[in-house]
């Protein structure tokens, strides 16, 4: 009786849903992570393979440079960008959120077509420089690792700038307000006082950044001209493919491990709840 | 008599059910008690009669029109069996994870003959039954166990001739020469047509192609790698071309005349040396409709008129060696199996890639990226 007075009845609220996720969600994954250690046959294979191919290591480091730059750029613009809604007169910040908000909305895959279109080969902006003589023949934005990088930066900035916003508009404006009043400039006020009381900010738009970024398939596969080669679309390739589902559930796995491992140490150095605009006091 | 009805129907569709594996037999009769009826009368034999329906699992696009009119009009005449569509693209992957699941809801699949031989060999497909499905409706030697050619597809190239109008590149030797042929190319990002293109290029004979040297293909393509984009689909491969990103492009051969046309003939299709690919029906294992359906749907894609429609309507060339010289004349430069082609096209081995394609493709996807 004593035991069953300790757990909380709103537990069994939430009971069926917890249900569900272990069922519909833990089920998959231990399944995936069943496959990596018994495909094509039982033992740890798949993960040797890890060290043994050079391929494999190159479609880590590949995805690994193209995920961290996205990171970089996508925050860099995010911040600056969150920086000018807070601080645009009513109006004008209501229509930029909007118009975030709109392109946060649009398909992945328009977003990437709408991106040849403009930057391809015969896209407007090669035409243009064209036709006004600046170039003599079109510059290869697209079909490349930069390519991709714009494609995958454009598509994250509004996931950078939301949590960015978050932050910025839970800051008290009269912490800024003493900085300037105790003697400091612009840009002291700035550096010393506003944004390090970003960097909550900061930290939750790099994992949502980074961590969706690992993910990406559509983007790399289109705009990268088939040589940026990703983790994602290669799992794809394995399983739908040439059918090693053993190697294809291993990356997957180490996927998962990545991101959980990334949240163990963000964790370390301050409290993700408060990054996520739970309660840290 | 609303009642009989809503009975009757139940039954069918439990019939249906049985029949799929989805309901257990002892269920079934339990059904059939209730509704009143003997269950003689609803053997399994009838289940098994009861198809109502085929689904062909194709690639989308103009296909599930195409092959509506081509296949599906004459077939539903016949035997009074509508055809349906999944649209999402059988890849080998993706046929292996229905049969497993169990849950079968696609009869045919439009898939290559390499899928046919590594699928079958993994149990996870039905045999044809040549009784029904007609060995000499098919160019000798591409009807297998598991499957069988309805139609042939080729991995072909395209130039620019505005680049190369007055010398233009006549095969792959041509195709992978930067020098002579300076420009931007185009190959199919999942190894098929590259390796073999490459190995031709590089001094192989067309009939000592197979079993393909694998590692002089990926020095040969690598060695253009500065200047190869590489495409996923059939619409990958059309855009680059037309939008002018490569000077030569290798394409699915059934989209040249598409190409030309929207190119106002700026580029021309060269088929000479085209790998010709043998597209295969396969029917899955424990196949919704049964067996018999399916192999009679089969049959039916092969009469010379469906064939004719298919090569009309999607490009695909014939492979019943009775359509070729129907082939009509505005097509004989593109189809594979005309007159003009038969003898310039190399016939891709499915046995080879069935067997080393896995390893082929990602030793392929490590050397382009």
């Amino acid at each position: 009786m004593r035991a069953f007075r300790r757990i909380n009845p709103y537990w069994l609220l939430v009971l069926p849903f917890l249900a569900i996720v272990v069922v519909l969600y833990l089920g998959p994954i231990a399944n995936i992570l069943w496959l990596s250690v018994t495909e094509p046959r039982p033992g740890l294979g798949n993960y040797q393979k890890l060290f043994e191919s050079d391929s494999l290591a190159r479609i880590l480091w590949t995805t690994l440079r193209v995920c961290v730059l996205t990171t970089i750029f996508s925050v860099i613009f995010g911040y600056i960008l969150a920086y000018v809604v807070i601080h645009a007169i009513g109006s004008q910040s209501r229509w930029m959120l909007k118009l975030i908000l709109i392109s946060f909305w649009i398909s992945v895959l328009v977003r990437t077509f709408a991106w040849l279109m403009l930057l391809g080969h015969n896209g407007v902006v090669n035409n243009a420089l064209l036709s006004i003589g600046l170039i003599s023949e079109p510059v290869p934005f697209m079909r490349n690792e930069i390519g991709v990088l714009i494609g995958m930066v454009q598509y994250m900035i509004p996931y950078a700038v939301l949590p960015l916003l978050t932050n910025m508009q839970g800051l008290d404006q009269r912490v800024m307000n003493a900085s300037r009043s105790l003697g400091a400039s612009n840009a002291q006020t700035f550096w010393r006082v506003y944004f390090p009381l970003t960097k909550p900010g900061i930290v939750a738009a790099c994992l949502l950044v980074f961590i969706l970024s690992l993910g990406f398939y559509v983007t790399p596969a289109i705009l990268g001209g088939g040589k940026v080669l990703m983790i994602a679309e290669y799992v794809s390739v394995q399983l739908l493919v040439t059918l090693r589902w053993g190697l294809a559930a291993m990356l997957a796995t180490l996927l998962l491990v990545g991101v959980l491992v990334l949240l163990f140490i963000m964790n370390r150095f301050m409290k993700l709840s408060t990054i996520y605009g739970g309660a840290g006091r | 008599m609303q009642d009989n009805q809503f009975m009757k129907e139940t039954v069918y569709e439990a019939a249906l059910n049985f029949k799929r594996g989805k309901l257990d037999r002892r269920s079934f009769l339990v059904l059939c008690g209730l509704a009143g009826v003997a269950t003689a009368a609803v053997s399994v034999g009838d289940a098994h009669a009861a198809a109502d329906q085929i689904v062909l699992w194709n690639w989308g696009g103009s296909s599930e029109q195409c092959h509506g009119a081509a296949i599906g009009e004459p077939f539903t005449a016949a035997t009074g069996i509508p055809l349906k569509f999944d649209t999402s693209g059988p890849l080998q992957g993706k046929i292996k994870e229905m049969v497993n699941s169990g849950n079968v809801t696609a009869d045919i699949c439009d898939a290559d003959a390499f899928d046919a031989i590594a699928l079958g060999d993994a149990g996870f497909l039905t045999p044809i039954d040549y009784g029904v499905v007609s060995k000499d409706k098919v160019l000798k030697g591409f009807a297998w166990e598991f499957g069988v050619s309805v139609i042939f597809y080729g991995y072909a190239f395209m130039y620019d001739t505005e680049a190369f109008g007055d010398a233009p590149p006549a095969d792959w030797k041509d195709f992978f020469d930067t020098a002579k042929f300076p420009g931007k190319r185009s190959l199919y990002k999942w190894a098929n047509g590259a390796i073999e293109g490459a190995l031709l290029a590089d001094g192989v004979s067309k009939d000592d192609l197979y079993p393909c040297d694998v590692p002089r293909a990926l020095e040969k393509i690598k060695s253009i790698k500065d200047d190869s984009l590489y495409w996923g689909s059939g619409s990958e491969a059309h855009d680059m071309i037309v939008n002018g990103e490569v000077a030569l492009g290798m394409v699915w051969q059934n989209r040249g005349k598409a190409i030309e046309e929207d190119t106002n003939g700026r580029y021309k299709l060269v088929m000479n040396e085209a790998i010709a690919m043998p597209g295969a029906y396969i029917v899955l294992r424990d196949n919704p409709a049964g067996a018999e359906a399916a192999m009679k749907f089969i049959a039916t894609a092969q009469s010379v008129k469906a064939q004719l429609g298919l090569l009309d309507c999607l490009g695909m060339t014939p492979s019943n060696p009775e359509a070729f010289p129907d082939i009509p004349a505005n097509m004989l430069d593109y189809a594979i199996t005309s007159s003009k082609n038969i003898d310039k096209v190399v016939f891709n081995d499915p046995k080879w890639w069935a067997e080393h394609g896995g390893d082929t493709v990602n030793e392929y996807l490590d050397a382009i990226s």
